[in-house]
């Protein structure tokens, strides 16, 4: 019996386009879109920005100056007169001006009375790469203000490494990759996205089945609520488990294709994976048999889930990354069952958290899946009269 | 094999009941036209018969089992075709039975032996492979009886099962309900169309505002609507002409109008020969045995 009903739900999902887009080709698209639209903003890297030199000095410093910031950023760009201009329209992400009297301000035992190195950012260049940008300055600067009294006064400063970078190390506690990328954070985030978008497919073809008089029939015949509920829930599970498959490769293999940076799954902990994967799906399931024993018309369930997924999905994290928002909004974040899922994927896929890692966020989803399941099984008998 | 007694339900938060003490029996082999205009109670009986509400007041036993025990025993003894197309419009019509026939438990040989049944049954088999939706109307209807008839069940219970059908699909349809009845099935037939309720039903039961009105064979029913006499005059009745024609049947006036139903044994001459004598002149005169819709109408517009 149970077979048969499920059967029928998998033939009727397959011959629903609009219900397919939703579930395997809007995430996909989102991951790719997203991705590449925020690839700056996940991970800026300094070595990609495009800068140029304004010098207005041509000494021994000067010179060695920027063919140190070259090494690490590569070449410079070369500025026309009008270069303000490219940097207010953030063609130009910074330029780094050496004033005149730049080397003697740098070999002399007195700060200057002016800055000797002016750094202009665009305006929309990331705070948290500015600031990157100042340190490795005021590094570079310090190395040959060094190195230069060190020249001057042999006598006066004994020959030692002065430079203040050995005394310093910064290391950010990782995997195999150094940083998240806009990849990492995407695939997760939209497979989530993709996954509680069952509520639409699932809501949709219950007022269906409802106005109909299937449900109806299905009970007049004698089959149990809870076979009726079980038969609806469980193709669900094998459609959030192939986007979930769909969602990965895309990451995997399609990304690198279009040149965007590859999802890495090198060291993941696969039963991790599986588990707030199948957690999601619960949670995902349940809520949307909830919205579908609450609404009683197509316009309810093609507006309400959607809605509510797009609330869940701008608190949770989803749209906006929790860590560009606010406390306060951070903290609201922690309530979107949509947060704790990406926060569980984020955990195998970016931490490489085992299952017990995973427990916080399986432990949330799966008692929101059961409440929300408890509170469908208990309305459903009363949706189905004729 | 059916029976229905003393039943009365009332929805939460109605002031009304939607059935009122209603007594009700179906044969094996044997057709009930079940009549009822608009929220008579038709679609609540039928909701207690395919288990979707329960008995409140009265009881409904068959073959003297309670409804509920007869139904966890075998849910399938009892099968209902709703007024919708309770089917799914995206699958063909071999999925749809396949589907419903899973749902009433029957699998491998068995269940391809029921759904082969039903196709030949319903003459179904050539559109086997077209999805629901592209059926026409009375196809559509086959398919809804098709897919009550999977479980062969004892009580079939069609409500309004001819409803926006072509003419030979509607032929069809009923020539298979007759077929069902003669091979035993009991039948409970709701309809709106009263020349096909006396054309297959054996007995009749007439609901009107959950109260149950008539309960009688179809033969029964009609002779016990009586004669009626019905009179247009030339110009308005005398004041006295009703009152002098209440002692030969019911008398309904209105304008030109006179409509006597006659009481038992009276002949229409008497009545005529009263309306002679009050001086009023006669334009025309209708005499004649009330037909299943006539009664049904009466009945509901006087109750």
């Amino acid at each position: 019996m149970l077979a048969g009903l499920i059967r029928k739900e998998l033939l009727v999902l397959s011959r629903d386009p609009h219900a397919l887009a939703a579930l395997f080709l809007m995430p996909a698209v989102f991951i790719i879109v997203m991705s590449f639209a925020l690839k700056n903003m996940y991970a800026p890297s300094l070595d990609r920005l495009a800068y140029g030199i304004v010098s207005s000095e041509n000494t021994e410093i000067a010179t060695r100056f920027m063919h140190i910031w070259e090494n690490t950023h590569g070449p410079a760009l070369g500025l026309d007169p009008n270069w303000t201009h490219a940097l207010r329209q953030g063609r130009l992400d910074y330029v780094l001006t050496l004033e005149a009297g730049m080397a003697e301000a740098i070999s002399s035992p007195h700060p200057p009375p002016e800055a000797v190195v002016r750094l202009q950012a665009e305006p929309g260049l990331d705070q948290g790469a500015l600031r990157a940008l100042q340190a490795e300055l005021t590094n570079s600067l310090s190395d040959l203000r060094a190195s230069a009294l060190q020249a001057e006064w042999p006598d006066l400063m004994p020959a030692v490494t002065l430079s203040i970078l050995h005394f310093v190390a910064v290391e950010q506690i990782s995997t195999d990759t150094a940083k998240p990328s806009a990849v990492q954070q995407n695939v997760p985030a939209w497979l989530v996205f993709g996954m509680f978008f069952v509520v639409t497919a699932i809501a949709s073809l219950f007022v269906q089945e409802q106005r109909d008089g299937t449900l109806a029939r299905l009970a007049g015949i004698g089959v149990p609520h809870r076979i009726q509920v079980l038969a609806k829930a469980l193709p669900y599970v094998a459609v959030n488990i192939a986007q979930a498959a769909l969602m990965i490769a895309v990451g995997v293999y399609l990304m690198p294709l279009l040149g965007g940076e590859a999802l890495s799954l090198a060291g993941i902990h696969w039963p991790a994976l599986t588990l707030v994967v199948g957690a999601v799906s619960f949670a995902a399931i349940g809520f949307a048999l909830l919205l579908a024993c609450l609404v009683r018309t197509h316009a309810q369930a093609n507006a309400l889930g959607p809605m509510l997924n797009i609330l869940m999905a701008a608190f949770g994290g989803i749209m906006v990354p929790t860590f560009v928002m606010p406390t306060a909004m951070q903290t609201a974040a922690t309530y979107s069952p949509m947060n704790w899922g990406l926060e569980g994927l984020l955990t195998v896929l970016l931490r490489h958290g085992d299952v017990s890692e995973t427990l916080p966020w399986v432990g949330r989803l799966c008692l929101f899946g059961a409440i929300t399941l408890l509170l469908a099984g208990t309305l459903f008998p009363r949706r189905i009269k004729r | 094999m059916l029976k229905i007694r003393g039943l009365s339900y009332r929805y939460p938060g109605a002031e009304a009941h939607a059935l009122d003490n209603v007594s009700i029996s179906v044969t094996r082999g044997r057709i009930l036209g079940l009549l009822g205009p608009n929220g008579a109670g038709k679609s609540t009986l039928a909701d207690h018969l395919a288990g979707l509400i329960k008995v409140q007041h009265g009881t409904i036993e068959l073959d003297g089992l309670s409804i509920t025990e007869a139904r966890r025993r075998d849910p399938t003894r009892i099968a209902v075709a709703p007024q919708n197309f309770a089917f799914y419009p995206v699958l063909t019509v071999t999925e749809n039975l396949a589907c419903f026939v899973a749902a009433n438990r029957l699998r491998g040989a068995s269940a391809r032996s029921a759904i082969e049944r039903c196709l030949a049954f319903t003459q179904l088999e050539a559109h086997a492979d077209t999805r629901a939706e592209h059926l026409s109307g009375g196809f559509r209807r086959r398919l809804n009886l098709a897919i009550a008839l999977l479980s062969d069940p004892e009580l079939l219970v069609l409500d309004e099962p001819t409803v926006g059908v072509d003419p030979r699909s509607r032929a069809l349809l009923l020539n298979a309900v007759k077929g069902l009845a003669a091979s035993g099935t009991a039948l409970i037939y709701t309809s709106h169309y009263m020349e096909e309720v006396e054309a297959i039903a054996d007995d009749v039961a007439i609901l009107h505002r959950g109260r149950l009105l008539r309960h009688n064979t179809l033969k029964n029913l009609l002779s016990e609507g009586g004669a009626h006499l019905q009179i247009t005059l030339v110009e308005l009745p005398p004041a006295d002409l009703v009152q002098r024609l209440a002692g030969y049947g019911r008398v309904r006036a209105k304008g030109l109008h006179l409509t006597v139903e006659l009481f038992s044994g009276i002949s229409p001459a008497a009545p005529l020969a009263a309306v002679d004598k009050s001086g009023a002149n006669i334009r025309e005169t209708r005499f004649g045995q009330y037909s299943l819709d006539q009664l049904f109408r009466r009945l509901t517009e006087y109750s």
